[in-house]
């Protein structure tokens, strides 16, 4: 006897609210594994990135000379570079998610496969996992380059967390619109700067905190306030921006 | 001439009398502010009207754009657009007088003060928004990414108008009418002449956006028409 061609499809009663979520978990999920693994099969996204990092780096580093910045400067101006690099590195790295679904025709199955609000978050996550790993690298690199001393750095991770956070979610909107029109590599730093701009200002602030010392608890509510408002408009705007 | 063309005739009339005894007020009938060197008080009359106006735009073509994402038709979209576009002039104009304000009363064109901070920002974003419209060329999809970027501005736009003020503790602009005290510090006939200028102004703003959103619609009338003549014979 032969097996049949098609197996047969167990036919599925309707799905209480809580097998719904966990099938919204499992599809978010799905897109954060098939990202992940599409990326480790190219590395292309991982090798700009760091690459991107590396060089705005050492450009910088080498610009300042072998002194540095005068330690009175010191507070000022090294935070707001660090994000200058994080910011670059996002810009030429993370736009890729949803171009690359768009180059290679793959967008259009993702659209019949998956419920938006899921592809959303699986890309966010994925985003957001990329950045993070880019900036535990990038992070002590640049501290111990730049002979950053830090006075609170449980205040430098949540920086670096929220910020990343916030800039990976943003992004992934911003992606999913560039994604669509002509000329996106050109287009995502022209509509990312004005939305990034208030995120990057309080992330910087809050590095300055965190290696000077003193900064009020509200830099970092207000930080949190944009990401956790980036991810609801997220939520809401992708089905939109997403379907036809 | 029916009555009605005749009434759309007048009122614009009306609104070049209106504008037009503005500009006089602004300088015959308003006094000088305290605190203001020379003359330089009277662009109050023109560069708030314009900051205002703008700021009507710009929130005009948000809701626009929610009601376009809401119903899609085609026409909210024009007049989202249109609304963008007359609304950057004014940001444009209200950016140029400040700076010009800015180099009679503090010596500097421009200084970063938290104001122009954010109405810098605002005419990056919205100009961002027109390259976006540029960029994409099926009408739908345009329409359909536009009005989601312009709602994305709505939900950005708190974070420069309460939270980055605050993280810059001072400004130098003047807040004499909108300010944390809760009451109007403007001289009486100074505030006849701005509230009838922003009036002015406002009402200009709709008779341009009307105009506009009219072209807009005859242009995407015309388009497929030009499309099929071009066919060779």
């Amino acid at each position: 006897m032969t097996a049949p061609l098609v197996r047969p499809v167990p036919v599925q009663a309707a799905a209480p609210a809580s097998s719904a979520a966990r099938a919204w978990l499992a599809e978010a999920g799905a897109v954060f594994v098939k990202d992940w693994r599409t990326e480790l099969r190219t590395r292309h996204a991982l090798h700009t990135l760091l690459l991107f990092a590396v060089t705005t780096l050492v450009t910088v580093s080498l610009a300042l000379g072998p002194m540095g910045v005068a330690s009175s400067e010191r507070v000022a101006v090294l935070p707001a570079l660090l994000w200058v690099i994080v910011l670059f590195a996002a810009a030429a790295g993370l736009p890729r998610g949803f171009v690359h679904e768009e180059e290679t025709h793959t967008a259009i199955a993702l659209r019949l496969a998956g419920t938006p609000s899921a592809i959303f978050c699986g890309k966010a996550l994925y985003s957001a996992s990329l950045l993070l790993a880019l900036e535990a690298l990038l992070a002590p690199l640049y501290v111990a380059v730049m002979q950053l001393p830090i006075a609170q750095p449980a205040l430098l991770l949540a920086a670096l967390g929220l910020g990343g956070l916030g800039l990976a979610i943003a992004s992934t909107l911003l992606a999913a619109i560039v994604a669509q029109a002509q000329g996106r590599a050109a287009l995502f730093p022209i509509l990312a700067f004005p939305v990034l701009l208030p995120l990057l200002l309080l992330a910087v602030e809050l590095t300055r905190g965190a290696v000077a010392g003193g900064v009020g608890d509200a830099v970092l509510t207000n930080l949190a306030l944009y990401d956790a408002t980036m991810a609801v408009a997220g939520l809401m705007l992708f089905p939109l921006v997403w379907n036809p | 001439m029916s009555t009605l063309s005749v009434a759309g005739r007048a009122w614009r009339w009306a609104l070049w009398a209106w504008i037009s005894i503005c500009i006089v007020g602004a300088f015959l009938y308003a006094p000088l502010a305290a605190k203001f060197i020379g003359q330089s008080s009277r662009i109050l009359f023109f560069h708030v009207p314009m900051a205002w106006t703008s700021f009507v735009a710009f929130i005009a073509a948000g809701v626009w754009s929610i009601l376009y994402l809401w119903r899609r038709d085609p026409d909210q979209d024009r007049a989202a657009a249109a609304a963008v576009e007359i609304g950057l002039v004014f940001c444009f104009l209200a950016t140029a007088t400040g700076a010009m304000w800015a180099r009679v009363m503090w010596g500097a064109w421009w200084n970063w003060d938290p104001r122009q901070t954010s109405i810098s920002v605002v005419l990056v974003f919205y100009a961002a928004y027109l390259v976006l419209r540029g960029a994409v060329e099926d009408l739908e999809a345009r329409a359909r990414l536009c009005a989601a970027y312009a709602v994305l501005g709505l939900v950005v736009a708190p974070f420069f108008f309460f939270v980055l003020p605050r993280m810059v503790s001072f400004t130098l602009h003047p807040d004499a009418v909108i300010n944390t005290r809760a009451k109007v510090e403007v001289e009486s006939r100074m505030l006849q002449v701005l509230l009838a200028s922003s009036l002015g102004f406002n009402v200009l703003f709709f008779w341009m956006h009307g105009v506009r959103v009219r072209l807009l619609r005859v242009a995407a009338r015309r388009a497929p028409q030009v499309e099929l003549e071009e066919v060779p014979a």
